[in-house]
């Protein structure tokens, strides 16, 4: 059995038939986890020195030499590393007196944050599954995101304490704007706000729990809706990117909502992460730091905001970004800063990222050609080995000569 | 045509993105804009006709669908480089970026839908 590494549910039940390197037959990937697989033969990265083609291990001196002489290096991306990488990558950040941040401080880092100092209390999908009869997902769109959620952990199947499944034992409830393929499937239960709605939505809600008369034009619903939202004997919350962008700032808001329903029931947050190790970076660097992102090494451990990737693009003399593809996802205006600064790339594929760096460093896919270990969504540590041998180094052997270099 | 832009991720989309990022799938799934069907008709958009999107931040041509679904003053760009040509490169407090709720202004054009690689010419421009 393998593991999938294309969202943070790490479905490790992936079955691969291997003819020598080449992957001839998979079972139970979804479309995203098989393009991931199939992305093993496309458009692979190659090692590059200062604009020219390179050997690896040039390409790894390079990165130590200019990592040695930059006085405010940022080391950016990680969700897409092993946490034995991540391990590496936080103490090449203690060495350089870098800064670290990862995706999450551009998504899910606000609510990430209350999960992992446990300000909320979370649970795992195999709790779900079991017991967890009442669920909403919050400005997400599972069926496209995250596959396999709804039909391995939440919605379909029938838990230990739900035997009747959807078709009875469970509602699940969907708060987004877009009328996207999970609005379909729970069409019933489907509460379509405008951008920026979910604040005055978690208002009305909290207004029906305090016994008052929302303020939203479909009263009955809201009421009826909280009415079976009380009823949950384990209810659970997944929030995703709508809800991160819409209530970025004001996510004690949600804190505040869940405390509430915690009075009369249980309810759970387990954020929709998406890339398949963001979680693991978070808990590893709040344990070294007691922080889960934007950290600055430069003087002791040093947060805030000004260590986030948005400024630091702007502030710092070198960036290395591992398996992320920052010119890609960041604003056009903020990408245009880093695409200023000299970048150390390393990443398995060609992405917008490695063609404006100065040095690339190709490596392996994790959970294809390299194993390791890394969190779920849940926070569950998920082991893998490599099914295919590499030509490519793995992120942590890489950094690892980096360490020994520098 | 005044609108507020919000992004999204495409399982389509997001298949072709692990598969290769330069590809020409991967661009037709980006670079793409949905709109309300009145918001069109109104606007003389046509399925399948090249528009400009403007926000304050910056613009992009990319290709105009009709939703299924209405959802006037409304407009679905997949998460993408294209779309974030518009997303403000100016945050508040928090430092995360404004990815789902962009204001713009959506037009026709004549322009070609430009490419990865044109994306990349004018960041380093
Ligand atoms: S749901 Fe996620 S982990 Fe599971 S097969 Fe699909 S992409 Fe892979």
């Amino acid at each position: 059995m393998a593991v999938c590494t294309g969202c943070s549910l790490l479905c490790d039940d992936i079955e691969v038939s291997i003819d020598g390197r080449r992957i001839t037959k998979t079972k139970n990937l979804c479309r995203k986890g098989f393009g991931r697989y199939r992305s093993l033969a496309s458009d692979r990265s190659v090692p590059r020195v200062d604009g020219r083609q390179a050997g690896i291990e040039e390409a790894i001196s390079r990165a130590a030499e200019m990592l040695r002489n930059a006085k405010r290096p940022l080391l950016f991306g990680w969700s897409c590393s092993t946490l034995e990488a991540q391990r590496k990558g936080i103490e090449l950040a203690r060495r350089t007196k870098a800064i670290i941040d990862d995706t999450s401080s551009i998504c899910q880092g606000e609510i990430m944050d209350m999960v992992i100092r446990k300000d909320i209390p979370t649970c795992t999908l195999d709790d779900v599954r079991n017991y967890g009869d009442t669920l909403i997902f919050w400005g997400c769109d599972p069926s496209s995101s995250h596959p396999r959620h709804m039909s391995r952990f939440s919605y379909f199947p029938r838990g230990e304490k739900l035997q009747r499944g959807h078709e009875e034992d469970r509602t699940a409830f969907l708060i987004d704007i877009r009328t996207s393929p999970t609005a379909k499937i729970l069409a019933g239960n489907f509460i379509q706000i405008s951008p920026g709605g979910d604040a005055d939505l978690i208002e009305a809600m909290l207004a029906v729990l305090d016994g008052k008369i929302p303020r939203v034009r479909d009263k009955k619903a809201m009421i009826s809706m909280m009415n079976r939202l009380k009823k949950a004997d384990m209810g659970v919350i997944f929030p995703g990117l709508g809800l991160a962008y819409s209530l970025k700032g004001r996510m004690d808001r949600m804190k505040a909502l869940v405390d509430r329903l915690n009075e009369t029931t249980r309810y759970n947050v387990i954020p929709m992460v998406g890339h398949y190790n963001m979680r693991g970076f978070n808990q590893l660097l709040f344990d070294e730091t007691g922080f889960i992102n934007r950290v600055s090494f430069a003087d002791g451990v040093d947060h805030g905001p000004v260590y986030s990737v948005v400024e630091a693009s702007k502030s710092c003399d070198l960036a290395l970004v591992v398996g992320s593809d920052p010119i890609s996802s960041l604003p056009a205006g903020i990408a245009k800063a880093l695409a200023g600064v000299p970048m150390i790339t390393l990443d398995p594929h060609r992405t917008l990222t490695t063609e404006l760096s100065r040095v690339v460093i190709p490596t392996a896919l994790s959970g294809i050609e390299a194993g390791g270990s890394a969190l779920r969504m849940d926070g569950v540590r998920i082991e893998f080995d490599p099914i295919v041998k590499s030509e490519y180094p793995s992120d942590e052997e890489v950094l690892s000569k980096i360490l020994e270099e520098i | 045509m005044k609108v507020t832009i919000v992004t999204f991720r495409d399982i389509f989309q997001s298949e072709a993105q692990e598969v290769d990022r330069f590809g020409e799938d991967y661009r037709r799934m980006s670079a793409v804009v949905f709109l309300d069907k009145s918001d069109a008709a109104k606007a003389g958009i046509k399925d399948g006709s090249n528009v400009l999107v403007e926000s304050d931040n910056g613009r992009v041509v990319v290709v105009a669908r009709i939703s299924e679904d209405t959802h006037p003053g409304l407009a679905f760009m997949p998460n993408s480089p294209w779309s974030n040509q518009l997303v403000p490169a100016k945050t508040d407090d928090t430092r995360i970026p404004s990815y789902k709720s962009i204001s713009a202004t959506i037009s026709v054009t004549d322009d070609k839908i430009p490419t990865v690689e044109d994306l990349l010419r004018e960041l380093v421009s």
